[in-house]
Parts: C-alpha cells; sequence; structure tokens
C-alpha cells in the first residue's frame, strides 16, 4: 500500500504472522476477483447441468431458468445467519460460529449451490468447524439435535467440504483483531479535551454485532480482520478509532499509509451498512424454488442421471481392481513377488501405480 | 532399518473405532508415484493403527516424499482429531526446523499427507551405541530444535509432543519437528486444556499433577528432557507409571519446595510422593560445560513461568560459546543396517534395503565408541539412581 512519496520502510525483520497464513496466500481477493471466480464457477454449472439435460431429454433444459451467481450468493447468505442460531443452540463459542462461516463462504469459491445445497453443505461446515477449532462434539450429540438430520448427511459431505477448503483449516477472525485493538486503545493518551473517555468492554459489546454482520458481507474475502475490527470500532467510536489510526501512523511516519487506510475503514463500514443484514426471505424462497429444478441431477440420489453416473463409477472402479488383480498375478506368476526392480517399475509402463487403492492393505 | 520408527511415527493416539460410511470420492491429481505399493512392500515403510506411510517422489521434481495415508473411514465422527490437528498446523507452518507438509489429497475414504521425506529421527541416533556424539553435535541438534519450537510458539501453536522420535532429521542433516497429531492452537491464557498430553518421560510436572491451564512452557520441558538424554544417551527421567514419572522427576531434581514453585500443591492432581534432597545437575553432566548446565537447568525449572522460553534458549550463552554448533551436514548419522546388527531386538528389518539407500553411504564422518557404553540400554534409564552417577557415562 505504501506510495513512492514515502520514505522507504525499512525491512520488516521478520514477515508478519499474518503473510504467512493460507488465509493471506490463498483466500484473499479483489472485489472484481470475487466476481469473477463466481461468475466462471456458475457459467461452468449451468452449461454442465444443462448437458445432463440435454442427454436425459433433448429440449429438457430449454425452459428451466436457472441460477445466476448474485442470487446463488443471496442463497448462501441465508445460510450464514442460521450458523448463529444453530451455534446459540448447541451454545458453540464464538471461534466455532467464525470458522463454521468462513468455512461455508470459502466453500462456495470452489462450488455452486446447484451441486450442492448450502443446507447440508453448512451442517457440515459447522461440525468440521467444531472440530478444527478444538471444541468436537460427537456427530450422535450434533445430529440428534437438529431436526431431520442423519449422521450420513455431515459425513457425506466432510471430504468434499475439506477439500474445497484446501485442507487450509486455520481462519483468522476479525474478533480476535477486535479484541486486541480494544486492549490496544487503553494505551493511548486520553484526549486533551474533556471528552468522555469510553467504556471498554462497553466498546468490544458494541463493536461485536458490526463484526457479526461483516460476516454476512465478502469482507473477510477482501479485506484483514485488523481492517474489519477497526472499521467495527469506528461505527461505534469513530473519533477514538480515528485517534488510534493516527497513533499508529506517527509511529510509521507516514502519511499516504494513513490516508489509506482511512478510506478502506470507510469502505468496510459502508459494506457492513449496507449488506450486513440477512437477506429478505421471500426473495430466497423463490431463488430455493427455482433450484429445485435447475439443481444438478447427477447430484440427486434416485434420479436417472444419478443412477447412470454412479454406474459409471462403478464400472471405471471395476476396471480398476481388475487391471490391479491382474498386475498381481503377473507379478506372482513372474516368481517374484515384489515384482521387477525399482527401476524397471518407473520406466517402464507400470510405474504409475494406482495410489488410490484403499482396499489393498487396510 | 527397521518399521519400528515409522510405526511410532505413525501410531496415533486413539484407538481406532470401526464403523462404517459410504466414501466420498474426488480425488485432486497429485503428481506422485508410488513406488510398487501393490506388488510389494518396498514402498511401504511404515503401519500403524491408524496411518499407513508409503514412500513415493515427486513426479515432475524426482523429489523422495513420504505419503502418510489416513484411514478415515473407520471412524465414527469424521475426519479424527488427529488428522485435523496435523494437516491445520502443518499447513500453515512453513520452516527449516519443520516438516514440511508438501500437500493434502484425499481418494475415497483416505486422506493422504504428502510430507517430506526424512530418513532418520534423533532417537535412532541416540540408541546407536556406534556412534559417538561430540558436545557440537549436541548443540546443533539444540540449536535446530529451539529453532523449529520457537516458531511454533511464535505461531501460537504448541506441539505437546515432543520426544526424540518426534525430532526427524533429513538427509542433509537439518532437524524438523514432526508429528502435529496432538498440536494445538493457544491464544488467551485461562483457557482450559487437556492434561493429557506429552509422552509421559518428557511430560512437565504440572501436567502430571493435572494443570488444565498451560502455555509454551510444557515443551520446554521436554526439550530439557531431550537435552539431557542427548548427553546422556539414555532417557534422563523414566518413569515406569504417571505416577512414578512424579517420583522420578522429584528424585532427580529434588522435591519442589512451595517458594520454587508456589501453588504446585493446589493443582487437581497433586500428591505428594515424598521429599527427595536436591543435587547439583552437573552432578550427572560431569563433561558438560557450564553454559549447557545452566540451560538444561532453565528448561527443567518447576514452575513453568520461570522456565526459559524458546525465543530467550536462542540467545542463551550455551550457543554463542564455543564450541560453535556442528554444521548439520557433519552431523552423526545412525550406522547402516550391515553395521546394526541389533536389530532383532525389534524384529523387524523389512524394507531395509529400499530405505536406507541413502543412508548406507558410507559415513567418513561417523566416530566409533570407543567408551563401555554400549550395555546402556534402554532399561536401565528406569533404575537410574540419581544420588550416584550414571551407568552410562555422558559421553560429552
Amino acid at each position: 500500500m505504501a506510495l513512492p512519496t514515502d520514505p522507504p520502510p525499512d525491512k520488516p525483520a521478520r514477515q508478519p504472522l499474518y503473510e504467512a497464513s493460507t488465509q493471506f496466500k490463498n483466500w484473499r481477493f479483489s472485489p472484481d476477483q470475487l466476481a469473477q471466480t463466481r461468475g466462471a464457477l456458475n457459467k461452468a454449472a449451468v452449461g454442465a447441468i444443462q448437458m445432463t439435460f440435454e442427454t436425459d431429454e433433448p429440449g429438457s433444459s430449454a425452459n428451466v431458468s436457472f441460477l445466476g451467481w448474485e442470487e446463488e450468493v443471496t442463497l448462501v447468505k441465508l445460510y450464514i445467519s442460521k450458523i448463529p442460531q444453530l451455534c446459540g443452540h448447541f451454545r458453540f463459542p464464538e471461534e466455532v460460529e467464525a470458522t463454521a462461516i468462513s468455512y461455508l463462504k470459502r466453500f462456495y469459491l470452489k462450488n455452486t449451490v446447484m451441486d450442492w445445497h448450502p443446507k447440508n453443505v453448512m451442517l457440515t461446515a459447522l461440525f468440521l468447524a467444531t472440530k478444527t477449532t478444538n471444541h468436537p462434539i460427537s456427530l450422535e450429540a450434533y445430529t440428534t439435535n437438529i431436526p431431520r438430520t442423519a449422521p450420513s448427511d455431515v459425513l457425506d459431505l466432510e471430504f468434499l467440504v475439506s477439500q474445497s477448503l484446501n485442507f487450509e483449516f486455520t481462519v483468522w477472525h476479525a474478533h480476535r483483531a477486535l479484541w486486541g485493538i480494544v486492549l490496544d486503545v487503553q494505551s493511548l493518551q486520553p484526549p486533551t479535551d474533556s471528552a468522555p473517555i469510553p467504556s471498554y468492554p462497553e466498546l468490544y459489546e458494541q463493536a461485536i454485532p458490526h463484526i457479526h454482520a461483516s460476516r454476512l458481507t465478502d469482507a473477510e474475502f477482501i479485506y484483514t480482520p485488523s481492517q474489519i475490527a477497526l472499521a467495527a470500532v469506528a461505527l461505534v467510536e469513530p473519533d477514538l478509532a480515528s485517534r488510534w489510526m493516527e497513533a499508529k501512523h506517527v509511529a510509521l511516519n507516514s502519511k499516504t499509509a494513513l490516508l489509506s487506510l482511512q478510506s478502506t475503514v470507510e469502505a468496510i463500514k459502508a459494506m457492513i451498512t449496507s449488506s450486513g443484514s440477512p437477506p429478505d426471505v421471500e426473495a430466497v424462497r423463490e431463488v430455493d424454488r427455482r433450484l429445485r429444478i435447475c439443481k444438478n441431477p447427477e447430484k440427486v440420489v434416485g434420479s436417472k442421471a444419478y443412477l447412470l453416473k454412479k454406474a459409471e463409477e462403478e464400472r471405471k472402479a471395476d476396471e480398476k481392481r481388475n487391471k490391479k488383480a491382474a498386475e498381481v498375478q503377473k507379478a506372482i506368476s513372474d516368481g517374484d513377488p515384489f515384482g521387477e526392480s525399482l527401476g524397471d517399475a518407473s520406466s517402464g509402463g507400470l510405474g504409475l501405480v494406482d495410489y488410490d487403492d484403499d482396499d489393498d492393505d487396510d | 532399518m527397521n518399521t519400528t520408527r515409522w510405526h511410532q511415527w505413525t501410531q496415533w493416539k486413539r484407538p481406532t473405532l470401526r464403523g462404517s460410511r459410504n466414501g466420498k470420492s474426488g480425488c485432486i491429481c497429485f503428481p506422485v508415484i508410488l513406488l510398487n505399493i501393490f506388488r510389494s512392500k518396498v514402498g511401504k515403510v511404515g503401519e500403524g493403527t491408524y496411518a499407513v506411510v508409503y514412500r513415493g517422489r515427486d513426479a515432475s521434481t524426482n523429489r523422495q516424499v513420504a505419503i502418510k495415508k489416513i484411514k478415515v473411514g473407520q471412524f465414527k465422527d469424521g475426519l479424527d482429531m488427529s488428522a485435523i490437528r496435523e494437516v491445520k498446523y502443518l499447513r500453515e507452518l512453513k520452516h527449516q526446523n519443520v516438516i514440511e507438509l508438501l500437500d493434502v489429497f484425499s481418494s475415497k475414504t483416505n486422506l493422504n499427507l504428502v510430507l517430506e521425506f526424512l530418513d532418520a529421527d534423533l532417537e535412532m541416533i541416540i540408541k546407536d551405541k556406534s556412534v559417538v556424539f561430540l558436545p557440537a553435535d549436541i548443540k546443533a541438534w539444540m540449536a535446530m530444535t529451539f529453532r523449529g519450537l520457537e516458531f511454533c510458539h511464535r505461531n501460537w501453536i504448541l506441539h505437546r509432543d515432543l520426544k526424540p522420535n518426534n525430532l526427524l532429521i533429513a538427509s542433509d542433516g537439518m532437524l524438523k519437528l514432526a508429528d502435529f497429531g496432538l498440536a494445538r492452537d493457544f491464544s488467551d491464557p485461562g483457557y482450559k486444556m487437556t492434561s493429557q498430553v506429552i509422552t509421559r518421560w518428557y511430560r512437565p510436572p504440572e501436567l502430571l499433577f493435572g494443570c488444565r491451564y498451560y502455555g509454551t512452557a510444557v515443551d520446554i520441558w521436554s526439550v530439557g528432557c531431550i537435552f539431557a538424554e542427548l548427553m546422556l544417551r539414555i532417557p534422563y527421567m523414566a518413569g515406569e507409571s504417571d505416577m512414578d514419572q512424579v517420583k522420578t522427576i522429584f528424585r532427580a531434581l529434588g522435591t519442589p519446595t512451595e517458594e520454587e514453585w508456589p501453588g504446585h500443591k493446589s493443582l487437581p492432581d497433586y500428591v505428594p510422593v515424598g521429599d527427595f534432597p536436591k543435587h547439583p545437575i552437573r552432578q550427572l553432566f560431569l563433561a558438560a560445560t557450564n553454559d549447557a548446565v545452566d540451560l538444561l537447568s532453565k528448561c527443567l525449572i518447576y514452575e513453568p513461568r520461570r522456565r526459559i522460553s524458546a525465543k530467550d534458549a536462542l540467545s542463551h550463552t550455551y550457543f554463542f560459546a564455543l564450541p560453535n554448533p556442528s554444521h548439520p551436514s557433519k552431523l552423526p548419522k545412525c550406522s547402516t543396517v550391515t553395521l546394526k546388527p541389533l536389530d532383532e531386538v525389534d524384529g523387524n528389518v523389512e524394507g531395509a534395503g529400499g530405505l536406507k539407500v541413502k543412508a548406507a553411504q558410507p559415513n567418513r564422518l561417523k566416530r566409533k565408541l570407543t567408551g563401555p557404553d554400549g550395555e546402556a540400554g534402554r532399561s536401565i534409564a528406569r533404575k537410574l539412581d540419581f544420588t550416584r552417577q550414571t551407568p552410562g557415562s555422558p559421553s560429552l
């Protein structure tokens, strides 16, 4: 962010911890990138589903009104707003709640609601979050407390969700940063005029709803946790927030960085105020109604396309198993149970051994 | 090479639960070619109840890798906590002294961790009586351990299972912290955690007394025990049970007074185990320098808050005094399988030829032990009498 007018910053002795995180490296986007990613995902999904419809019955996709990516986002947003309710029910700590929400949002940067309905993904994301944040509960206790949910509903998606998250389970949260700022502002010099000094525990209590609201937005993909936290403070105590910002930048001796931070904070404030509330339920209901028609038939258990896909997978697995059995047979008949030497194997056709085996040595 | 080490590496802490669920597929392509997994056992380097480790190589770089295949389908609660912890922390931690997680991919009901391949661990080297350690070697290992640990702690991660066989050694001699299956993050003081962590011999007294609020000091104690073990060549405080462990520690370091460790008598599982006199730690570590003894005793301070931090340990005079630490490439390595006829103790030499290809190179730097240390096996440690000098005289 530093502009050329700034004095060259001293080379930091160490990379800041946050910048070493997978969140910083892999889960930050510009608003344009987000729109592009979602648009491309949506387009690809619609294309694939249309194909499936057409294979099943030519001409059948003509009258289907597929969801646009903005509508997908709205639907996901509704389920984001359900997570805090569930967490309240289970009395999960804030970290579980925040982590589950991040997982759900990240999942839909890799997948579309037309393949995987957010209702199920949400349940899996929350269950996974309890484990990754060290608050595990048994699957049984989890599902018996959620109506119409079987253990398999949660577990069947666990791998898919983990994979979509790229197994990057660590999330840096704005509520932690808020706690840090609330502690840090207490070391500020009090203002010279007789402005009332805010009560700090109250400051946290008043700012945290803004953090909660920010979770319904894309803020965490675009901004750092501490920027979001600062915006939340600014929404409660604007003067205090600017004094803190200034104090931090006096140390840095950088006017441009201060200006840039101020505009970032303004942007986050606007985002929280404009889109930090759950979507209109009626609008979502309409989206969900259309989703029932345009969802990927290959993912609907029992449908024709689903059965076809299963059969195809089954056939491939069989093929693989037979091939493997034949190779084992060959190795045994060659007289050496250990097969040929490594060099031969890696240079020859047998080098590409299937690592996808889970039935050989378990 | 025996497979015991791999066994330990892959030995996960929970009993397995048999249960079935329909697997999820969806394989991320990763260019790894496993060496003949199913037709031979060459590629398979170890198996625990929980995971199987294979050796493979990255097809694009030809780099050797270890693939830890975790069987997930059998757990009724889905992905197991140990697996989640290991993946979670290794995904974030990139440091020369922490094992590198290169990739994660899933296949059917398995989770596969692609880790950098490391051919030995510190326990193998400590137990290999044909290898002599120089003080400079110990200093190098300690420096690398503290560096890796300081990095974890700086990232707010507790390892919670430090012991010699979780300190792996790369072929270039670099030491790397491994096995993050018990690791967790910590941030707020006053956050309750389980005291059932860290392998007993390396477990600090506060955990033995059931302390549920702790921090980085627990790992430091383990490092202290490892430091002592490097000098003694046998586990320093090897208790036979948790209760015996407390006694062993007190016998070695003297029973703590209320001044030395305020409040320890109010810990949940505190039980008095008797009054043992204090002996200067140096009595046992005759050959060690004053700096070494000082650092060791700062790692083994009873009061956790006074125990040295990894960061401070790195600037301890021990690391700046002569001798300078050995360069990693000059560190002693395990002797080869052919030179190690004691393998039948562990009973399993499967895969030996395939695995130790690298280490089987003649090691010019290996120093033969001349002292009468050969008999000091691990079992002797349990009878270590701290009122006298140890049977296996310190080789420092």
